[in-house]
């Protein structure tokens, strides 16, 4: 039975079904029988518990595995899958400190625009006062602007540091790094926040279409990919017949628009600014989100679309806009900017005459179309199995998918329920991301971040500045992306610092966990079931105690122990 | 005591034997000395840069000569009154004339109608047959400089021989051989208040890492701590540019002047890499001005500073950009490019066979155009990167690099003076 199991992984359809029907078993004789049963043959019930803290949460904190164990592995897993049923009150709490939360998109915008005039003015005095040039730090706008967005930044650590739904804040930065926006584009530095509370965060668990339609018609989105201003060719704004309705010079009328320019200006160059505003109107299509919605969004890159698809859904979203979105403004269908022409996408007719229906039409047939099936449960069993997805698992995921329509919880139920989920070669066979590392390494020594950015600087610094991945497919999920030796540097200074409470901004409370001893022994021990949950290796014990034999005091001899062990090789994996 | 599965040290670099008192490190010293050893100033550094986001190759180098490139783009083509003329039918954007008195004196070439066989316009497949170095096919494991790495061990002995410099190891560098990934020189390393306590940190985590690690973290820990105790001897923040160089604030300019910074410490860098971003021009993209304006200015300003810094060590360095594709010939709805099939190239360095436009030049008629809309490719990507590779740093095995490709030198375009 126990070769079976390990042997079976990704093998013959014969050996893999007959895993499969072991595996329920042993679910179903967890569910109904004591909780302490084994999951797998080789897995025992405090390791299946580290297991699913490393995968569907960030991390065990102190204690966590045993607790998780003794009530019953899977009766935790079911709980994570309904996450309005766990109280996260202590989180809430929490995030009424996150000023950012209080500001929509359209107070953000103002922020940042005041901020962005201030900068100006800045500048301006600057050049007139050329002898006392340096280097501006920024105002106290441009300040509070770049507080505010660290604060969101820190805001995700936070959550997933703290919060009790643990599998849903790993599925809202799954979904945030598939529906990735960039931060740093534009109006995105204030359409962002919005993108991730309003959007995201309360379809993370939801139906597959409706967040695909959700982030199709979300400011940031529209933005980030450039489809507000994709146009039928031929079409013309509104704002167009206004800029050639208007007067251009002379005095402000009593009634009616004011002329477009200040007629003490220059008239040759007021002209050619009305001529360059003119020329910057779309004119027609754009194929960035209609492209990156087929490759990452939904069919996948060999989900067979050509090139034709891709301009024909550009037509097809062509009008879908946001009303001002300098000022953070909301979705909008522009009718004047519509292609009512007839397309055609993966064969299907999308007859002439539909406005914005037919793209509703197209996002509900791209969602369950199975191509985007296979391509979305790949990533999530690539996000919770093992960077090279076994296909029984991907299998799984695709049969939840097609009976239940896309909800993504029964995709997860199917993919924790998998034989390859809990395979032994699965176990600790994935490297943390940046984000993982430090919120793990946090939960391990029971930090509590304040409002300022410093724990999401250090997810920054090692490689994953949160929300400021610049291309759209979100950040990678793959080993090779994060392990490299400069990267592996930064993340033993990151352990060290931690351990030793050298990270302003974060709490530490190592007295309860580790406490500080000069006994070589206990601090391994404490360290070890801390930040290893008991998994350290002799080797690892070996070195640690090596270093603490000519520690001087004993604070100093934890920090070394608890460093080394999260800087470690063993704390990198998952 | 584990020995390093490579090992570093050169003849030149005794000396540092007599200052490095951590016995793993002797340990390597003295398996290092069975070595074959290699005068680092002569070696041929070759330095790749990627424009990820696909450049717009015909803003970049601008066919001023031909007037359908005026008529696709009446927004953003830059007026024949602000391109740098180069031969009298392609010119620089005119926020590249930095490279103007490379071009004079022989030691800046440009390729135009260069890319791919394969036809996508995703930008995440082109980069990654660009990297792989096996267009169309994704299974490819290992990244070409890597495989060049591979079959030239001769190199074998420093682990400086190949780094990337940013955050993460690119694809190209990706496989079984050895290379670095430095975000930044001054800060690779541990941090600890005084060098005594950053030293026994590094010991302890080095002897961690070695016993307890395996696969990627194995392997990387260790480069990265042969990498630490070699640079000591470089002290990385006292670095001063040479001959007046200037680089350009921010993160490109930063990563041109480590790599001039390493090239020069002699640590036997051959192959360098970094990522240079926000080509991806969708939206308003400007002509002589804006958004590609600025991000070109930045870019040649970099090259020309890193140029005008390694002085008379541009004899022994090419320096070669490439971008994943081109963008469409015709501006789109909104005074930007879309994805687009061939693109532009510069090659740059001592070994240059400079001062010319190479490749074949398809024009920009629609029915000579990829799929009717794009600049088709003349020039297989590979062909060029073989040439490098052959004629600058020797490479032998060309197919073993390209494998599925086979280089010929009749199709070379020509980059390298032989």
């Amino acid at each position: 039975m126990k070769q079976t199991d390990s042997r079976t992984v990704g093998r013959s359809d014969g050996a893999r079904q007959r895993a499969r029907v072991l595996a329920a078993a042993l679910i179903l004789a967890c569910q109904s029988l004591s909780p302490t049963v084994r999951l797998s043959a080789q897995l025992s019930p405090h390791d299946s518990a580290l297991h699913v803290l490393n995968r569907l949460a960030y991390g065990p904190r102190p204690g966590e595995a045993d607790r998780v164990a003794a009530d019953g592995v899977m009766r935790w897993i079911d709980r994570q899958l309904s996450p309005g049923k766990i109280d996260d009150g202590p989180l809430a709490a929490r995030e009424r400190r996150f000023k950012i939360l209080d500001y929509d998109s359209g107070e953000l915008a103002r922020i940042y625009l005041d901020a962005q005039r201030e900068r100006r003015a800045q500048k301006r005095a600057a050049a007139a006062d050329s002898m006392t040039q340096k280097p501006e730090p920024g105002g106290p706008l441009e300040q509070r602007g770049r507080r505010l967005a660290g604060q969101f930044q820190e805001l995700a650590v936070t959550r997933a540091v703290l919060s009790e739904r643990q599998l849903y804040e790993v599925m809202v930065d799954f979904w945030a790094n598939h529906f990735n926006v960039f931060f740093g584009k534009g109006a995105d530095r204030f359409l962002t926040p919005a993108y991730i509370e309003q959007t995201i965060r309360p379809r993370a668990l939801g139906k597959f279409a409706d967040l695909l339609v959700a982030t199709a018609q979300s400011p940031a989105m529209l933005f980030y990919l450039d489809n507000w201003e994709s146009v039928a060719p031929g079409s013309t704004p509104p704002q167009a017949m206004r800029l050639r309705a208007r007067p251009l010079f002379g005095p402000r009328p009593m009634f009616g628009r004011p002329p477009l320019f200040d007629p003490g200006r220059d008239p040759m160059r007021a002209d050619s600014l009305r001529r360059q505003a003119l020329a910057r109107m779309p004119k027609g299509i754009n194929e960035n989100y209609a492209r990156e919605l087929l490759e990452l969004h939904t069919l996948g890159v060999d989900g067979g679309y050509t090139q034709q698809d891709v301009i024909d859904v550009a037509r097809i979203f062509t009008g879908w806009s946001v009303r001002r979105p300098q000022q953070g403004g909301d979705f909008e269908f522009h009718d004047w900017a519509h292609d009512y022409g007839e397309k055609v996408v993966l064969g299907v007719t999308f007859p002439a005459g539909n406005g914005m229906d037919e793209g509703v039409r197209l996002l509900k047939l791209l969602a369950n179309h199975p191509a985007t099936m296979h391509h979305v449960s790949r990533e999530l069993c690539q996000r919770f199995v093992n960077d090279d997805p076994p296909d029984g698992c991907v299998d799984d995921a695709v049969a939840a998918w097609k009976r239940s329509d896309g909800d993504i919880r029964e995709v997860l139920h199917a993919i924790f329920r998998s034989p390859d989920f809990w395979a032994p070669a699965n176990v600790r066979a994935k490297i943390k991301t940046p984000l993982e590392f430090v919120v793990s390494a946090a939960r391990a020594v029971g930090a509590d971040p304040d409002t300022t950015p410093r724990l999401a600087q250090v997810v920054a610094r090692l490689g994953e500045p949160l929300y400021l991945h610049v291309a759209p497919d979100g950040y990678p999920e793959r080993e090779d992306a994060w392990v490299n030796s400069g990267a592996l540097l930064d993340r033993m200074n990151a352990a060290v610092a931690l351990a030793a409470g050298r990270l302003p901004g974060v709490t530490v409370s190592l007295d309860s966990i580790v406490p500080a001893a000069q006994d070589a022994e206990r601090l391994i021990a404490q360290a070890n079931a801390a930040v290893l949950g008991g998994t350290m290796s002799e080797h690892t014990k070996a070195v640690i105690r090596r270093q603490l034999s000519d520690a001087s005091d004993p604070a100093q001899a934890r920090a070394l122990a608890v460093g080394l062990a999260i800087g470690g090789p063993e704390f990198q994996r998952q | 005591m584990t020995i390093s599965r490579r090992v570093f040290v050169k003849a030149g670099g005794l000396a540092l034997v007599s200052v490095g008192f951590d016995p793993l490190f002797l340990a390597r010293a003295a398996y290092a000395l069975h070595r074959p050893t290699v005068r680092p100033s002569d070696r041929p550094t070759l330095v790749c840069l990627f424009q990820r986001g696909a450049v717009d190759g015909l803003n970049m180098i601008v066919p001023h000569g031909d007037p359908l490139y005026y008529r696709e783009r009446p927004r953003i083509a830059v007026p024949e009154s602000d391109v740098v003329d180069l031969d009298g039918h392609f010119g620089l954007h005119p926020r590249l004339a930095a490279l103007k008195p490379l071009w004079e004196n022989k030691s800046l070439a440009a390729i135009h109608a260069i890319g791919s066989p394969d036809s996508t316009r995703s930008h995440f497949d082109a980069q990654d047959y660009m990297e792989s170095g096996t267009p169309g096919l994704k299974a490819t494991p290992d990244g070409w400089l890597n495989r060049y790495c591979q079959h030239d061990r001769e190199h074998k002995d420093t682990p400086f021989r190949a780094v990337a410099f940013g955050p993460q190891l690119p694809r190209i560098l990706a496989g079984s051989a050895p290379s670095l990934a430095i975000d930044d020189l001054q800060a690779f390393g541990l941090r600890a208040p005084q060098p005594a306590a950053r030293d026994r940190l590094t010991r302890a985590f080095e002897e961690l890492y070695a016993g307890s690690a395996t696969g990627l973290l194995s392997t990387s820990s260790q480069e990265a701590f042969e990498a630490v105790q070699m640079l000591k001897q470089v002290s990385p923040g006292q670095y001063q540019p040479a001959n007046g160089a200037d680089y350009p604030r921010g993160r490109f300019g930063k990563a041109m002047m480590q790599i001039a910074q390493l090239i020069k410490a002699d640590l036997g860098l051959q192959l360098a890499f970094a990522d240079v971003t926000g080509w991806d021009t969708h939206v308003n993209q400007g002509s002589s001005e804006g958004q590609l304006a600025a991000r070109l200015a930045d870019f040649g300003q970099a090259l020309a500073a890193f140029a005008q810094d390694l002085g008379e060590r541009l004899r022994e360095v090419v320096v070669l950009t490439m971008s994943e594709f081109g963008r469409t010939v015709r501006e789109n709805g909104n005074s930007g490019t879309d994805h687009g099939h061939a693109t532009a190239m510069l090659v740059l360095g001592g070994p240059v066979n400079g001062g010319r436009m190479l490749g074949r030049w398809p024009g920009l008629d629609p029915a000579d155009r990829f799929e009717g809309r794009d600049v088709a490719v003349t020039t297989d990507f590979r062909d060029l990167f073989a040439e490098i590779l052959a004629r600058h740093l020797g490479a032998k095995d060309l197919a073993a690099i390209f494998p599925g490709f086979s280089p010929d030198p009749a199709r070379f375009p020509g980059a390298i003076n032989i």
